[in-house]
């Protein structure tokens, strides 16, 4: 089951690449409607999923076997949500690619197994499949900014490439000292995480292997202060790669430290807690404090990926229940609203074709319902209570109260930051009178854009309203990290700190 | 009189590829046919080679997995026909009948001059092959100068062209000074042992304490020495730029991709089997020419503005890598990636012939531009051979760099193991570079024509490239039986 998902965007990709080009205008909603079957599997796996720990679903097949290396797939609380949120995305973030006419067929292509990868890459349990797959998504998005995207897309897709690669070349060689620590512990090869949780290594090169693993997801997240290739992407890219890249690409560095760094290394990780909170309480501040001033709206709000991210982070290196569930939750929330955002900014490009906060004023006026859009995700990425963002942050900000409180108060200041920028840039863009002459003409949404804008909205606010439909899935998965990192050093989660101890208590009684 | 015990078969490959070579000269001399008649001969003799190279992997398996040297072994030694000669020999066929195909442009407009070529390569194909199957040093000479010298023949083959001149002799000139080197230094190794074969040296080092190891010594520095010079490791890469630049087009991707092959082969088995239980342990040093062939090739490759100089210093980086398999003592590891890169260079080197022109001699970055609209098949499969040769996950070239890596980590080179991720990352960066210009530049220049052997070239290449990335055991599985006795 899980590997036709991954098979079913590359069978798409061929399908699309086969069409002949001349027959231009078929390449597009042919590939909307492929990337329909991964997300009704995705839609069926999230129905069929049972809110237990461990992996569902799982596939284990040879790859090779003197190497140990196998196509090891499997599902659970954390990766779920980010698999039905990237099936979910790629349709609309096609439906959104309507102004690409040149080379669409490539574009759909590209963007078919971009999603294949990053589909594999949230179902990979086994360290050499995950870095295949952590690898080869560089590829498509490089030709997706390359090709199709701004003025400086040549130097930003360059800038991408050999910054992400970078930090993943040193995991490789993480990867690789792992399995030889497994393989001189327990005499055979093996990269599946499950073995290679098993092996102790001495402090040291725990550190070490830590440090590679994070310093790889922290140039993805991307954490301050290596984030510097983001705002160059993200402004270059076309709409559908900044939403795939904000969404979901740049979570597989949260979904990486949560999945790899907690469970791998789980000793240097209790170590290593106020290194990753104070860069991440730094990226919280300092991204929402850069974000005020971009005069560029997209680069505003590639700004605040910083910020938000900074939460998912924190709440991952909170160690607390409350901390996790939000760090999974949030990489859910800040896919949608910001993705929404990405593909509002976008929808605005395409018609005026400048994205300068200074170029626009009034636009309620001229686009109401646009505006209301963009209002609602603003309020939802502030985190307005009822929204999904609320749940996420609350959570984020509770769990690490319990274990960090002065992080926890600090990073509080970006919820207040956030409200700043995205409201002061709202202010400007949307309210006032329209003074501009070029501004007045502008056509508000189509119906086309309303159907893609429509599922987020409606995923912001149930979500936002009944966040449990998630957090019940995602809760015995992290409860599970937990576990693992209580068992295996002497770490004990701070009194408030786990959702057990409700239960146990109602129990007890 | 008593017989001696010849065994054919450990040749008969090697036999059959002369034989073709006499066959296209002597026929070129009575009959003068087309070049297309001299073509079939050669792919003749190719495929019989190839044939009787299957036929030896099947009557050996059994001796291979016993690793039975009175079964492997001919002419009193001399000659092995383990599974790692086998599979050096598959290896050079396959770039030889790729090399040919690819640049077949190049000896058609050759016009008579075109069997010389012709039966050059098939001589050059020999000689490698027996320097890859010789367990004697002298024996392994002699295949190397065969080779050596029909590629410096090769290389000024267009006589009328300055710059392929200038390249053949400067091969000539720095190639025969490497052969010289090696010589001298199987030389002193024989002065310190008194043993010719590898298999020989192996055990007298491994069983006697030795007298004079400071000869040896130097031996084994100078032999490293001269075949460094034939893979064109760093700093003894010095040749390689201006020969692949200035050599014809259409034959430079087979002259890089045997001198690699054959070159890496005899190094390995030299290293890994006949000194391997030298007091001294020749590995640091390996790992020293390593980092300065990967850094020195990957950093000198970004700054090129000709697309075969990079190729030649991506050479530089890729022989790097592969010392880094000889460091980490990966006989499979190093087999495999001498497979899939010398594959994915004769690959490349096609499509630079096709864009250049086959006996064109500029390559500049320029003429690439646009590319992906001009020619998508040439753009297309020149783009994954770049990614495979950067060694991005699903193509070979990852799987071939991870298996070195992990080797030479196994082996405790894990700092030489980062340094080669490092290395990698920055060879991103020149191949992105082509791709840049392919595919994220626009030009109007005139549509590239792709003949139809070229384009099976590049199908075999790029499929090989993919299903080696993908589905790596069906190379690996038979690289594990190849291992030297």
């Amino acid at each position: 089951m899980l590997t036709a998902l991954i098979l079913l965007p590359v069978v798409a990709a061929i399908v699309v690449a086969v069409i002949p080009s001349k027959r231009g205008e078929i390449h597009l909603p042919l590939g909307i409607a492929l990337s329909m079957l991964p997300l009704a599997l995705a839609g069926y796996l999230f129905w069929v999923f049972e809110p237990l720990p461990g992996y569902q679903q799982t596939v284990d097949a040879v790859w090779y076997e003197p190497w140990g290396i196998s196509w090891s797939l499997g599902i659970d609380g954390i990766s779920l949500p980010m698999v039905v949120l990237t099936a979910l995305l790629v349709p609309i973030t096609l439906g959104a690619s309507t102004s690409i006419t040149k080379r669409t067929k490539e574009f759909v292509v590209f963007v078919l197994l971009l999603e294949a990868g990053m589909l594999g890459a949230f179902l990979a349990l086994d360290l050499f499949l995950f870095f295949v797959f952590f690898e080869a998504i560089l590829i498509p998005m490089y030709f997706i900014i390359g090709i199709w995207g701004g003025e400086r897309r040549i130097y930003a897709s360059i800038k991408f490439f050999i910054y992400t690669a970078l930090g993943s070349a040193l995991m490789l060689a993480a990867i690789i000292g792992l399995a030889f620590s497994y393989s001189s512990e327990f005499g055979s090869t093996s990269f599946a995480l499950a073995d290679l949780m098993e092996v102790t290594l001495d402090a040291g090169t725990e550190r070490w292997f830590f440090a590679a693993f994070a310093l790889a997801f922290a140039i993805k997240v991307p954490l301050f202060p290596l984030h510097t290739w983001l705002p160059d992407a993200h402004v270059e890219a076309p709409t559908a790669g900044s939403v795939l890249l904000a969404a979901v690409l740049l979570k597989l560095g949260t979904y990486g430290l949560l999945r790899f760094n907690l469970a791998l290394f789980p000793e240097a990780s209790v170590d290593a807690v106020p290194i990753m909170a104070t860069v991440a309480v730094v990226g919280i501040i300092y991204g929402a404090v850069v974000a005020i001033v971009q005069p560029d709206l997209k680069k505003l709000v590639a700004y605040s990926s910083v910020s938000h991210l900074g939460f998912i982070v924190l709440g991952t290196f909170a160690l607390t229940s409350g901390g996790l569930q939000g760090a999974v939750i949030q990489n859910v929330n800040h896919g949608l609203t910001t993705g929404a955002l990405f593909l509002l900014v976008g929808m605005l490009y395409d018609r005026r074709h400048t994205k300068a906060i200074a170029d626009f004023g009034g636009l309620q006026k001229v686009m109401p319902l646009y505006a209301g859009f963009f209002l609602f995700m603003t309020f939802a990425s502030i985190g307005l209570p009822g929204l999904n963002g609320f749940v996420g942050e609350f959570l984020v900000l509770v769990g690490s109260y319990a274990s960090l409180p002065v992080f926890a108060i600090i990073a509080s200041f970006g919820v207040v930051l956030a409200a700043i920028y995205l409201l002061w840039a709202y202010e400007r863009v949307f309210t006032g009178v329209p003074d501009k002459e070029e501004n007045l003409a502008l056509q508000d949404l189509s119906t086309r854009e309303i159907g893609l804008l429509a599922p987020l909205a409606i995923l912001v606010v149930v979500i936002g309203l009944f966040p449990s439909i998630l957090l019940d899935k995602i809760g015995p998965s992290t409860e599970a990290v937990l576990d693992h990192i209580e068992s295996t050093t002497d770490y004990t989660t701070p009194d408030p700190g786990r959702l057990d101890d409700v239960f146990t208590a109602g129990g007890d009684s | 009189m008593e017989t001696p015990d010849v065994a054919w078969l450990a040749i008969a490959p090697d036999l059959a590829l002369a034989l073709a070579a006499a066959v296209v000269l002597l026929v070129e001399v009575q009959w003068k046919p087309a070049t297309r008649a001299l073509g079939w001969i050669t792919a003749g003799g190719l495929f019989v080679a190839t044939g009787l190279a299957v036929v030896q992997w099947f009557i050996a398996a059994d001796a291979v997995a016993a690793r039975s040297f009175s079964e492997l072994s001919a002419f009193s030694g001399m000659i092995l026909m383990d599974g790692y000669a086998i599979f050096g020999r598959f290896a050079l066929l396959a770039v030889t009948a790729l090399g040919v195909a690819s640049g077949w442009q190049f000896f058609k407009d050759l016009g008579r001059r075109g069997a010389e070529g012709l039966a050059l390569v098939l001589l050059a194909t020999t000689g490698f092959s027996i320097m890859v199957s010789s367990n004697n040093l002298i024996m392994l000479f002699l295949g190397l100068e065969v080779g050596s010298i029909a590629l410096y023949v090769l290389a000024g083959l267009t006589r009328e062209d300055k710059k392929a001149d200038e390249a053949a002799i400067k091969y000539f000139l720095m190639g025969s000074f490497a052969s010289a080197i090696f010589v001298y230094g199987v030389a002193l190794i024989y002065a310190g042992t008194r043993q010719l074969t590898i298999l020989g040296i192996g055990d007298f080092l491994g069983s006697f304490i030795v007298g004079s190891p400071g000869v040896i010594l130097v031996g084994i520095g100078l032999v490293v020495v001269g075949l460094g010079f034939k893979v064109s490791a760093a700093p003894f890469h010095t040749w390689a730029p201006d020969v692949y630049q200035g050599a014809p087009a259409g034959i430079v991707g087979y002259l890089a991709g045997v001198a690699k092959v054959a070159g890496f082969a005899a190094l390995a088995r030299i290293l890994l089997t006949a000194v391997d239980d030298f007091d001294w342990s020749f590995l640091p040093v390996v790992a020293a020419l390593a980092v300065l062939s990967m850094l020195l090739g990957s950093v000198m490759a970004l700054v090129q503005s000709d697309v075969r100089r990079m190729l030649a210093y991506s050479g530089v980086a890729h022989a790097g890598f592969i010392l880094t398999g000889v460091a980490g003592f990966s006989v499979d590891g190093i087999l495999f990636y001498l497979a899939v890169y010398s594959v994915q260079l004769v690959g490349a080197f096609a499509v630079v012939a096709a864009v250049s022109g086959s006996s064109g001699s500029t390559s500049d970055i320029g003429l690439y531009r646009g590319l992906s609209r001009r020619s998508p098949v040439l753009a297309g499969s020149l783009t994954v051979l770049l990614l495979g040769m950067a060694g991005l996950p699903l193509t070979s070239g990852f799987v071939a760099k991870f298996g070195v890596f992990a080797d030479a980590w196994f082996n405790g080179y894990q700092w030489l193991v980062v340094v080669a991720v490092v290395a990698s990352v920055i060879a991103f960066a020149f191949y992105l570079r082509i791709i840049v210009i392919m595919y994220m530049e626009d030009d109007e220049a005139a549509p590239v024509a792709v003949s139809t052997t070229v384009r099976w070239v590049l199908g075999i290449a790029v499929l090989a490239t993919l299903l080696w990335g993908i589905l790596p055991a069906s190379l690996l599985n038979i690289v594990a039986d190849a291992l030297p006795l």
